[in-house]
């Protein structure tokens, strides 16, 4: 018995020696979302035809920024390439994790990227924003959508919702005839990231912003942002109860088993809406941009982009990946596998456009080119933190929206020392 | 205790060779050596960056130096609100938690266990959740709180009760995530406390029976006594394991609503991950140190179990 | 226990009675959520949504198993938790028992023996999150990110000290005599060790290691941060990567859930007996 304990510890020493890590030509880090499964195929594809070994690196959502900043602070260079959400790029930008691509391009004999692209899709690769030099290039084409039930939304007697009042009559009318089990709105309410997601196309259609043009003041605690609030108030009061912890799923989710008719949220789920395994509503839901304020709704803008990270080793070889991978043909065959792309091109490709499950596609182009991205700053997770905390206790009710909007204030520019 | 110093016949009959009599002679250092190295290397090691890394600003851009800020650290904790509330909430959960676990641990050993001591099967079937892992507890919970189609609503419904949000709610959601833990660990208690009931010797109940005593005074004078290293040992454990609660608030609420379930463990790794501050999270993480070490050391000494 | 005395048999029953209506409430309430997880693993994602819900999966499907062990790497991540939880147990064991062993036999010059065994506890203490950032500093410096030797080093150093206290409580309740016999008869004092202590220590072991092995296959924050590849995340990283930013997969959590459970829960039934003392750090003898 002894004996063999000291075997097995023997067996165990060794297999602690074999298992070291094979690492690729290049690594990419990727959350292990739709996109990030985009990208594994993408990669599998390139290792075929270039015989280059990618490995690609898939963590939650949350984690990827996690490991991409750790990554970056320790200079470890495990990652080559990152697909960033688009409000991380000051961060990874400003604190010198991300390598400037001008001389890529130059080397490639390119000016940058062409102007097939969306220009909102390329704005957000430039840091700072739409001037700077390109420090990514966009892979996935996310900007928010309004979704609702046009039937349910006729029936309480509004017939295409254009602004957020009509939004807030239809909803009304069938929240109340709903007997609590059916819902005229749904949002995210989760604090953090959530909260502020869903909160943002409705401050911006009152015409608010987090700053002025330049970065220099806070701008949270103004008409403009109570206008916002209030919109934002009265649709949590049509919302179902425990809206405080929805994620994008639960907001998906409660417009594809049908208990409410209308939210805001990503085109991934034009997918699921169209699945008769996950959806009661297959066919049902229309699409359209952002609802206006007191000024034109705009969307969100939530790209996956892919920069390399300075520390990489092999900045060429990811490069070059990376041109491959934002490629025409590459971003039409991403599209078909599910990510939205970043292309004219493809936005208006016949051949997808024809089909039904991507008949959301001019709907979303026109959202994307009337898209606002989050507040670019470096310390953009802590803000979104500190504002998704205000968010959280006043859609939860705990604050009034007056001291939400001076609290939010206050934090901000504690956190970015703008007083 | 055996002390190999007197009167042990040891190594010297069986003259092996010089190393195994230098050996032999080392045993007990060598014995304890890779257990004590291995424990330095992944503590102390940490301790000293810990304490290096609470006294400076580290940006998150490594090119920066390391900036010294001497105490600077530790005074944000005094004013930085969103620790409060963390701290708070902690201590909130690990009292409220641990209570429930403990009362209700201990009151259905006392309850069952004439019923349950030779039903092992039984036993081991109830020991489940605690075996689960802690993200598919939380992730189970989750579907079970969901407000829409959840299960919970669904009986709270059928009762004619009013619905609830559960962990989306800002007054429940510290309870949904106390009722999970609850779920999980009360049978840990349970479980030490049947153990520590069938080993309570017969004699003295003989004794206090022939003298008249009530039950109730039976479990005062004579079970707590004797359970009391038992229960000291299962309190310290669920103690220690509830300051560092993270799972279930990770993945059940993210903290929120409004703040409600934000404990120490997800407001450092928050700090060090996702706003890139890792000196003041060290910080932090040593107050969380310091008091944990204090509060067990604290324990272990009046319920003598260094020993 | 002997505390309750029966005064008739009427309360007698009623007490029987009340006992057995615990026990089986007791057992709904522990068994309802994994039931749970279990039937919504079988059911189709839009019936994981029914209002009312489906108690049984009306459509029972297995789509989610062929999508997380099939389609996704979960078996992967289940034998890298697997290979973990019993790399980290085979160490811990080992050198708790030594250490353990050392402890409870031998005399150390200047009560260093009552320091080092607090001391070594003492070190359990320490809450993961707290060693995390420089723990990713130590494993980035040797190049051991995202490898399953760090995740057992890193684990080995949570096990260490409870394994060595649970050995130590054990050897101190064996009788010394017949280590002592063994070493009248030639044996020396390592041997002693090997062949008289440990194997009378088996239940110990056995006791030690299911601790190790269950700390392990469900730790989460330490491989959340340490591995970054399907080559070494294990079954909790897995599950997590399924709650993405656009959709949680019910079904495929459910699946890889109810299937992380099986293994441990088989094997608290095969080692039961042992079961209290593993997890109560050798306070209790099972």
């Amino acid at each position: 018995m002894v004996r063999k304990l000291f075997l097995v510890l023997a067996a165990a020493a060794s297999a602690l020696a074999i298992n070291g890590a094979a690492w690729a030509d290049f690594t990419v880090l990727v959350p292990s979302s739709s996109e990030g499964d985009g990208l594994r195929a993408a990669a599998a594809d390139y290792s075929k035809m270039k015989g280059t070994k990618v490995e690609i690196v898939q963590a939650p959502y949350a984690n990827v920024f996690e490991q991409g900043a750790n990554a970056g602070a320790t200079k470890s260079g495990v990652f080559d390439i990152i697909l960033m959400d688009d409000p991380w790029i000051p961060f990874f930008a400003e604190n010198g994790h991300l390598e400037d691509l001008t001389p890529f391009f130059k080397k490639a004999g390119l000016e940058g990227p062409d102007t097939d692209f969306l220009s909102k899709s390329l704005a957000i690769c430039r840091n700072p924003y739409n001037t700077g030099p390109y420090v990514c290039l966009p892979y996935v084409g996310n900007a928010q959508m309004f979704f609702y039930d046009a039937a349910k939304y006729k029936e309480a007697g509004v017939d295409a919702p254009k602004t957020w009042d009509d939004v807030l009559k239809a909803s009304q009318t069938l929240t109340k005839d709903g007997g609590g089990r059916y819902f005229g709105y749904v949002f995210r309410g989760g604090q953090g990231n959530p909260v502020v997601a869903d909160f943002m196309p409705i401050f911006w259609s009152y015409g608010a912003n987090m700053f002025n043009e330049d970065r220099t003041k806070v701008t949270i605690d103004t008409p403009e942002g109570a206008a916002a609030m209030k919109t934002f108030m009265a649709l949590r009061d049509v919302s179902p109860k425990g809206i405080e912890s929805y994620n994008a799923n639960e907001v998906g989710t409660a417009l594809a088993a049908g208990t409410a008719a209308s939210s805001i949220n990503w085109p991934n789920w034009v997918a699921t809406f169209e699945d008769p395994s996950q959806s009661k509503m297959v066919g049902k839901i229309s699409y359209s941009p952002i609802p206006a304020g007191t000024k034109p709704g705009s969307s969100e803008i939530g790209h996956w982009t892919m920069g390399i990270m300075s520390a990489s080793k092999n900045k060429q070889e990811a490069f070059d990946f990376m041109l491959w991978a934002t490629s025409p043909e590459q971003i039409k065959i991403s599209a078909e596998r599910g990510n939205p792309p970043v292309r004219t091109s493809v936005f208006t490709d016949p051949e997808l456009t024809k089909q039904e499950k991507f008949r959301h596609y001019p709907v979303l182009m026109e959202a994307i080119q009337a898209s606002t991205p989050r507040p670019r700053h470096p310390k953009w997770p802590e803000i979104e933190n500190a504002f998704g905390i205000e968010l959280s206790k006043v859609v939860a009710g705990t604050i009034t929206p007056e001291e939400a909007l001076k609290n939010s204030q206050t934090a901000v520019e504690e956190i970015t020392g703008l007083k | 205790m055996l002390r190999p110093d007197k009167g042990m016949p040891t190594a010297s009959l069986r003259l092996g060779g010089a190393l195994e009599h230098w050996t032999e002679r080392h045993l007990r250092y060598l014995m304890l050596a890779p257990t004590m190295l291995i424990l330095l290397a992944l503590t102390i090691f940490p301790s000293f960056y810990m304490f290096y890394a609470a006294v400076h600003r580290i940006s998150p851009n490594p090119d920066l130096p390391w900036e010294f800020v001497g105490a600077g650290n530790f005074a944000r904790l005094l004013t930085d609100a969103q620790f409060h509330v963390a701290l708070r909430n902690t201590v909130v959960f690990t009292i409220v938690a641990v209570t429930f676990e403990f009362l209700l641990g201990l009151g259905l050993a006392l309850l069952l266990d004439k019923f349950i001591r030779r039903l092992t099967f039984l036993k081991t079937v109830l020991m489940i959740p605690m075996m689960l892992p802690p993200i598919a507890v939380a992730i189970t919970w989750k579907i079970i709180y969901e407000p829409q189609f959840g299960v919970l609503n669904e009986i709270m419904f059928r009762l004619g009760l009013p619905l609830q949000a559960w962990a989306g709610d800002v007054n429940l959601a510290m309870f949904s995530i106390i009722v999970a833990d609850v779920w999980q660990w009360t049978p840990f208690i349970f479980l030490l406390m049947l153990a520590g009931l069938a080993s309570l010797p017969v004699e003295p109940y003989e004794a206090a029976a022939l003298d008249g005593a009530s039950s109730w005074r039976q479990f005062w004078d004579l079970t707590l006594p004797f359970l009391k290293p038992v229960i000291a040992i299962a309190l310290l454990l669920r103690v220690m394991d509830a300051l560092r609660l993270f799972d279930l608030v990770f993945i059940l609420t993210g903290g929120g609503p409004a703040d409600r379930t934000k404990v120490l463990s997800l407001y450092i790794y928050q700090v060090a991950y996702r706003f890139a501050d890792p000196g003041y999270a060290a910080a932090i993480s040593l107050f969380v140190l310091f008091v944990t070490i204090l509060l067990s050391t604290w324990f272990m000494k009046r319920m003598r179990l260094a020993e | 226990m002997a505390t309750i005395r029966t005064r008739s048999r009427g309360r007698e029953m009623l007490l029987r009675l009340s006992a057995y209506l615990t026990i089986l409430v007791a057992l709904i309430l522990t068994l309802f959520p994994v039931y749970w997880i279990a039937a919504n693993s079988f059911k189709f994602d839009i019936d994981i949504f029914a209002v009312p819900p489906e108690w049984l999966p009306r459509n029972p499907t297995l789509k989610h198993y062929d999508e997380a062990f099939i389609q996704r790497p979960f078996l992967r991540y289940a034998l890298n938790s697997l290979l973990v939880a019993v790399g980290t147990t085979i160490i811990s064991v080992g050198f708790g028992a030594m250490a353990g062993y050392a402890l409870a036999r031998f005399s150390y010059p200047w009560q260093w023996r009552k320091q080092i065994s607090f001391w070594i506890l003492s070190t359990r203490m320490m809450p993961p999150i707290v060693s995390i950032i420089p723990l990713y500093l130590f494993f980035n410096y040797f190049d051991m990110l995202n490898t399953k030797s760090a995740l057992i080093i890193a684990y080995t150093a949570f096990n260490l000290p409870f394994a060595t206290w649970m050995m130590k409580s054990y050897f101190q309740d064996l009788p010394v005599e017949l280590e002592e016999a063994a070493i009248v008869d030639g044996d020396t004092r390592w041997g002693a060790f090997l062949h008289v202590a440990l194997p009378l220590a088996r239940p110990g072991l056995a006791a030690t290691a299911i601790f190790c092995l269950i700390i392990s296959w469900n730790e989460f924050l330490l491989s959340l941060i340490i591995t970054l590849t399907e080559q070494s995340q294990t079954l909790p990283i897995g599950i997590a990567g399924r709650v993405t930013q656009y959709k949680t997969y019910w079904g495929e959590i459910s699946a890889a859930g109810f299937m992380a459970c099986v293994p441990i829960v088989i094997f608290a039934f095969i080692v039961q007996k042992h079961l209290v003392r593993g997890l109560s750090l050798g306070a209790v003898k099972g």
